[in-house]
């Protein structure tokens, strides 16, 4: 609607003349630059420089050792194997869900919604946990198996590679399915329904119409899943370190705690390994999304486009149910359960439960409550300097979208797009002497994993003010200034209040990752600053599955009430508030 | 009152306006007409202090608001906006929209709470939402919007009062009717109205004076009528009166000989000096009448006859030169494909040329 040169318009607004307060404003610019390069850019310059080097000169000496390792190849083999099969896994299940709830006339949608993202906001640890209770000694499956004998079928055993393989795509299958769900919607229906009156059948329709313009969106929701399945931690530690069975992520962090002679460097070039291809599916994510044929503007259709008869519908509802059912709620049920048995081993009956596990974390160990207290303060301060750091820089990026912040934008990535034991290598080779001379001494504290955390997470809080940005019409704030509202006046009642929603959003998903963080701490963390991953990962390891299924139960009951409020709170404030969004 | 001295605006490369001199009276109405692209946004913009110039000045009633050295923004200088979009805060109620210049306009006279409850009750009395005050704009229909946008806009009572295209979301029977709700406003308040527009319809129909642009410049500043009836150039001709501008040679002052037919010779129904030295001669659809062909007149072939209900137009067309000709549905009638002679439609009363 607008005319091009309005674009620059905007652009020609902000360029400053020269004059004292624009070389003052200027020296604050370049500082803020130099700032977020040092702190979100040197650290990674750094784990590369260590890759390269070897006594002090350039080398490619390490490469060749680490790549000459017998132990190397079999995790590669094993990065790939798990990646690309749970990838494919997650693929399956995301775009299969994704047509369904786009075009068939199932009814409940917005409850079985709710389901897919389930496995989404619990953190992937705690739903290995889970599943390995529905498929352990004492599950569900196993006392199935045991009433009716099928053979020699016996449950299948999660601590392998199809376990580890099974546990990611389950748990990034929500991924490809926000991806691709609403790409299916907002294909038009007409260009359907075109291809229908030139003579297309249903078949040719969706191999030559809506396969073509979905592949994209399919494409990135998948890169998006691969790129994850990479990056987790979680999973392959909690199912394959028992088993011996290592892929890069978790090989690096054995690396790491390792402290072998060499064990920093050698974790280096793994990190560069590992941290190349996350970057480069990255970039291959953004390029396919960007080229992506289905117009952002377009409107989601949310009608149904396939009907299927009553019978019909019935048999897909309770498919779609069980499926949920299964892969969403009974895993939790069942480590809920086990959480209340007296120890590990024994069978589900009345006279071996008890409150014990319970007692045990709230009251008698310590460490417990101090990492719930130590994830909560690093949440709520990762949030708030998240919030304000992060919401600045997305204003400045919308206002000006100068190549500056797009650099500025690209650097925040960097952190977040890099696996979890990449980075908290990066942050120990970088804090533990920032600059030369200067020991800090945050290493070994708590302040490592502030900083770790802010640093990964504040690219998450960028986006989510941006995207609130760029939903505010221009004219919102020019109406504003023609009423002859001041800055003040502009900003607190009209903007703030149409920025909120986007700001809360981006800030929620910041708190919530970092509470529930594992893999960065799980390399950071130091006696007195452990955090809630970190001591469910220390039972598990040790041995104290009750411990650890009790906490989980209490994390996910956390995290469901929490949820339950922010959407009770979202209702009320589009009910009070932006009443457009309905009616619109 | 509005002074505009050589301005010019330019984008990088870009050229939007190039040296534009305009004077609005105090109380005067004055529609910018112009295709998309032509500038009159950029105006507005400007006007409105969203922008500053490249180069000239601009004063509000004797002050200097904006050049290429200083700019005074928005909020402070004594204008009142209507935006294309309507620009409603999803948030507020419709009373809130017009209590929020009341509070922050600083030349809003009604300080006290009461005073403002008033003016809103006035205000929203004058675009006759007396019953919708508690509503936000999700809940308002189209028309109801833009009656919003329009009493935010003089609830302050500002001096000037800007409008970028404001009726151009709304649908064709709306706008007719918003186009007197516009005037009654203008007459109650007596503020100075700039108002943007592509619509040569509405500017005619509600201006005191109309500034065609095109590419940047001014093309004729004029009253609605001269602009209609003495087009200064081709261009505002052409937009303006749909005119068919015919080439040939002004054989005396008030006498055209058409190109290419030597025998007719068309007397001057009121055509510009400016026109007159280009030798051109610019005939609006209306100003044509068809009969039946005759040697040495201008003969062609009728195209398309589009019954409208109280006209016909037609499409003729005459040695490769198609003419759009309007022709009352009372007289007599052709259909595609007949021979016909197109001819200059004298008035009865010569003297009611302009």
């Amino acid at each position: 609607m607008l005319p091009k040169h309005q674009e620059t318009l905007r652009k020609v607004r902000n360029t400053s003349s020269f004059s004292f307060s624009s070389i003052v404003k200027n020296g604050w610019a370049i500082l803020g630059f130099l700032m977020i390069i040092f702190i979100f850019l040197l650290p990674v310059i750094r784990l590369i420089w260590l890759s390269i080097t070897s006594e002090g000169e350039l080398s490619l000496q390490l490469y060749l050792e680490v790549l000459t390792a017998p132990a190397t190849w079999p995790v590669i083999k094993n990065t790939v194997w798990v990646v690309v099969f749970s990838s494919l896994l997650a693929i399956g299940m995301g775009v299969g869900m994704a047509w369904v709830m786009a075009y068939v006339n199932i009814r409940g949608k917005k409850w079985m919604n709710l389901f897919i993202f389930l496995p989404f906001i619990v953190p992937s640890y705690i739903t290995t946990l889970a599943w390995v209770q529905f498929f352990g000694n004492n599950g569900p499956i196993d006392y199935l198996l045991e009433s009716f004998p099928l053979g020699s079928i016996s449950a299948p055993n999660l601590y392998s590679i199809q376990g580890i393989i099974f546990v990611l795509g389950i748990s990034h299958y929500p991924l490809v399915y926000l991806f691709t769900v609403d790409v299916f919607r907002k294909i038009p229906r007409d260009l359907e329904q075109a291809a229908n009156v030139s003579g297309a059948s249903k078949r040719t329709v969706f191999l030559k119409i809506i396969f073509p313009m979905t592949l994209p969106g399919i494409a990135g929701g998948g890169l998006l899943a691969f790129l994850s399945n990479l990056d987790n931690f979680g999973i392959p530690a909690f199912l394959g370190i028992p088993a011996n069975i290592r892929v890069l992520s978790t090989y690096i962090y054995e690396q790491i705690i390792g402290y072998g002679p060499s064990a920093f460097a050698r974790a280096s070039v793994l990190s560069v390994f590992l941290g190349i291809i996350a970057l480069i599916g990255t970039l291959i994510q953004w390029f396919v999304v960007r080229k992506s044929n289905v117009n952002e503007t377009a409107k989601r259709d949310m009608e149904p486009r396939y009907y299927l008869s009553p019978i019909w519908r019935s048999v897909a509802e309770i498919g779609i149910w069980s499926f949920l059912l299964v892969s969403s709620l009974v895993p939790f049920i069942v480590m809920a359960a086990t959480s209340f048995i007296k120890a590990y081993g024994v069978s589900f009956k009345w006279e071996n439960l008890s409150l014990k596990n319970y007692r045990y974390l709230l009251f008698e160990d310590q460490k417990v409550m101090q990492a719930v207290g130590n994830s909560l303060s690093l949440a709520l301060i990762t949030l708030v300097i998240c919030a304000v750091v992060g919401t600045f820089l997305a204003y400045l990026r919308f206002k000006r979208n100068s190549i500056t912040m797009r650099i500025v934008e690209m650097i925040l990535t960097i952190p977040y797009a890099l696996p979890g034991t990449v980075l908290a290598l990066c942050m120990i080779l970088m804090w533990v002497q920032p600059i030369l001379g200067w020991k800090p001494g945050v290493y070994g504290t708590i302040w490592i994993l502030l900083i770790a955390y802010i640093t990964r997470f504040l690219v998450l809080q960028l986006r989510g003010s941006l995207t609130a940005f760029t939903q505010i019409d221009p004219t919102m704030e020019e109406a504003a200034q023609t009423a002859g509202a001041s800055h003040l006046a502009k900003w607190s009642r009209i903007l703030l209040p149409l920025l909120l929603p986007g700001v809360i959003g981006g800030a929620l998903l910041v708190g919530l990752t970092a509470l529930t963080e594992l893999t960065v701490s799980s390399l950071l963390w130091s006696s007195g600053a452990e955090t809630i991953g970190v001591v469910i990962f220390s039972f598990e390891q040790a041995g104290y599955s009750t411990y650890s299924t009790a906490f989980s139960s209490l994390i996910v009951l956390a995290i469901l009430i929490g949820g339950v409020i922010f959407m009770w709170m979202e209702n009320v404030w589009k009910k009070r508030v932006l009443r457009h969004h309905d009616s619109n | 009152m509005i002074q505009i001295e050589h301005l010019d605006k330019q984008y990088g490369v870009f050229t939007a306006l190039v040296d534009i001199n305009l004077t609005v009276l105090a109380g005067e109405f004055i529609a910018i007409l112009g295709p998309s692209g032509c500038g009159k946004t950029t105006l507005l913009k400007l006007l409105a202090g969203f922008i500053k110039p490249t180069a000239g000045q601009i004063m509000l009633n004797g002050e200097l608001v904006g050049s290429a050295h200083s700019l005074k923004p928005p909020e402070k200088r004594n204008l009142g906006m209507v935006f294309q979009s309507f620009a409603l805060w999803p948030h507020m109620t419709v009373e809130e929209h017009i209590l929020f210049p009341l509070k922050h306009h600083r030349f809003a006279e009604a300080k006290r709470k009461q005073d403002q409850r008033a003016r809103v009750d006035t205000v929203l009395q004058m675009v006759g939402l007396e019953s919708l005050k508690k509503r936000y704009p999700s809940e308002l229909s189209g028309g109801q919007g833009q009656r919003v946008a329009l009493a935010r806009a003089i609830a302050p009572r500002p001096s000037i009062l800007l409008m970028d295209e404001p009726l151009s979301a709304l649908d064709a029977e709306l706008r007719i009717e918003m186009r007197k709700e516009i005037q009654t406003i203008h007459r109650q308040t007596g503020t100075t109205v700039v108002y943007v527009t592509h619509d040569q319809g509405e500017a005619l129909a509600m201006a005191d004076r109309i500034v065609v642009m095109n590419q940047g410049r001014v093309e004729q500043v004029d009253s609605p009528e001269t602009i209609y009836t003495r087009p200064k150039s081709v261009f505002v001709s052409r937009f303006v009166g749909k005119s068919n501008v015919m080439e040939g040679q002004w054989i005396s002052t008030d006498t055209f000989m058409p190109k290419g037919f030597p025998s007719v010779q068309w007397k001057d129904l009121g055509v510009s000096l400016e026109l007159k030295r280009q030798n051109v001669y610019p005939i609006r659809p209306e100003q044509w009448k068809l009969e039946e062909p005759s040697p040495g007149q201008l003969n062609g072939k009728v195209l398309f006859a589009q019954f409208q209900g109280n006209e016909v137009h037609y499409t003729v067309s005459v040695e490769e030169q198609l003419l759009t000709i309007y022709s009352p549905i009372y007289e007599k009638r052709y259909e595609p494909g007949n021979e016909v002679s197109v001819r200059l439609r004298i008035p009865a009363n010569l003297l009611l040329r302009i």
